[in-house]
């Protein structure tokens, strides 16, 4: 696992980084910082919860101080990696523990605007895994109830921590790839999505993702990954949204969609897509970023040039020499002479296979905001705004229009411009 | 096992041959080069593909030798039993 240490060893001067990549700003005290804690709070310590957990533990810069679950199986998981943490039953107890800094709060999505604003209320800085809400109503709220009371906040956005998610924005955005013509998203899987439920009661508080009541199914949970790669690559925000969304394959009681597919129209006429099938896993998930003069596949950390150089002369010739004397002879089985046809295997980003998603950097970046509480630039707004993208394709697929991206939730960033001062 | 000796000669003609096979080689690789209108740096970095294409030449060459060799020892024989 990478720590933040080692990636700016990779990444070049952490002044490079910044201009690239403003959230790291949170870093930039990270010596002054040395010997402190960010007491942190857990709220929700279920399978994220303690996915999280396991890289809090590791870094020395963090104690995990307290845990809030009213589900005793996860509880008893958490303490295994926290043993010395208090155990809540109530997040609202937990809150008003004076030892808490900030909280992680991993709680099914339809919580998580309740417990932040009672968080930022209480005092403690915030990180929300993603999507932010299950509203973008509530997604505003949370944003303003983190501008009003100053306190830290990041959403659960870990791509924008990884070594090759900077890195190939760095080439896009210095135009190695020409124009962007279009985005791709997919995440294709080919499972019920469910988890074991020990009794029948506790169907829905363990398959949440499944109902409309906790969840906005694949557009909250796996589009709002992706939609973001969007926004970081174009530094706009796409204001037209379409889609269509149905159960096709697991007709089991779940009431959110199996089967999605949903457009995003930026102001300059590219599109970027998100599609999502769960009864097919073919082809992945992957986010492509399609250039005039090149692509990035961001998940398989490969990019690719539109024009290929051509194989040496002495393979061309080895080749056009196979061809002259075997493809008149039906039987000749597999070339032994080496393809020299445009075989366009590309090359990796960081030129390794990729290893991390960025999840140990950004709770690093939190852990140091929560010591200086200071607020990393941008990144409360890339997580606005990649819950709400996500949220608005669930809209759109639901009441079946073309939806113009609602003035009400511009914030003042990158293309869009605050039409409304919520009061607070 | 018998005892073989490889004579003085004998190793001199199988370098030159390895050596005229590597010849052909470069000379193949140059008009490659030539003929696919590519990078003439490609002399040294497809070093890798002539060495082995000498190697082949030779093993090819050398199987024809001992072709060679084994039909007129054979015809050889079959004439002195006569």
């Amino acid at each position: 696992m990478k720590t933040r240490r080692e990636f700016l060893k990779i990444s070049g001067s952490a002044g490079l980084l910044l201009a690239t990549v403003p959230w790291f700003s949170a870093f930039s005290d990270s010596k002054n910082t040395e010997g402190e804690k960010a007491r942190i709070g857990v709220i929700g310590p279920g399978s994220r919860g303690q996915f999280l957990m396991s890289f809090l533990v590791k870094n020395p810069k963090v104690e995990i101080v307290a845990i809030c679950d009213n589900y005793q199986p996860s509880i008893d998981e958490a303490l295994k990696m926290a043993p010395n943490a208090k155990v809540y039953t109530d997040y609202r107890k937990l809150l008003e523990d004076k030892d808490v800094d900030g909280v992680v709060i991993a709680v099914p999505l339809n919580m998580h605007h309740e417990i932040a604003i009672a968080a930022f209320d209480a005092g403690k800085h915030v990180f929300c895994e993603k999507a932010m809400a299950i509203t973008p109503a509530d997604c505003l709220h949370m944003y303003d109830t983190h501008k009003r009371t100053g306190k830290v906040f990041f959403v659960g956005q870990q791509r924008l921590f990884s070594e090759r998610y900077i890195e190939a924005m760095q080439m896009v955005h210095s135009g190695t790839f020409g124009e962007i013509e279009g985005i791709r998203t997919y995440w294709f899987r080919n499972g019920d999505w469910r988890r074991p439920v020990p009794s029948p009661e506790l169907e829905r508080k363990i398959n949440w993702r499944l109902y409309k009541e906790y969840s906005r199914g694949l557009m909250t949970e796996l589009a709002c990954h992706q939609l973001q790669i969007g926004t970081w690559a174009l530094k706009t925000i796409p204001n037209k949204i379409m889609g269509h969304g149905s159960i096709t394959y697991w007709k089991d009681g779940r009431e959110v969609f199996d089967n999605i597919s949903t457009i995003y129209v930026f102001d300059n006429g590219v599109k970027m897509t998100f599609e999502s099938i769960i009864s097919n896993k073919f082809y992945g998930l992957e986010e492509q970023i399609l250039g005039n003069k090149g692509t990035i596949e961001l998940e398989k950390g490969k990019y690719f040039y539109e024009t290929v150089p051509p194989a040496p002369g002495f393979l061309q010739l080895i080749n056009d020499v196979e061809h002259k004397l075997f493809d008149a002879i039906p039987f000749a089985g597999t070339s032994w002479a080496p393809e020299t046809a445009n075989e366009n295997k590309g090359d990796y980003i960081t030129g390794k296979r990729p290893e991390t998603d960025g999840t140990s950097v950004l709770l690093e970046a939190y852990a140091e905001a929560v010591i200086t509480g200071k607020q990393p630039e941008q990144i409360a707004e890339e997580g606005y705004y990649a819950s709400v993208l996500s949220l608005l394709g669930h809209q759109a697929i639901e009441e079946g229009v073309i939806l113009d991206f609602p003035d009400e939730y511009k914030l003042d960033y990158l293309n869009h411009k605050r039409a409304i001062q919520t009061t607070l | 096992m018998k005892d073989t000796i490889i004579t003085g000669k004998r190793k001199k003609i199988e370098i030159i041959t390895l050596a005229a096979c590597f010849i052909i080689a470069c000379i193949v690789n140059i008009y490659a080069i030539i003929k696919f209108n590519t990078s003439w740096s490609e002399v040294f970095t497809s070093l890798g593909y002539v060495l082995v294409f000498s190697v082949a030449l030779y093993i090819t060459w050398s199987i024809i030798r001992l072709a060679y060799y084994l039909i007129r020892n054979l015809l050889q024989r079959r004439k002195d039993s006569n």
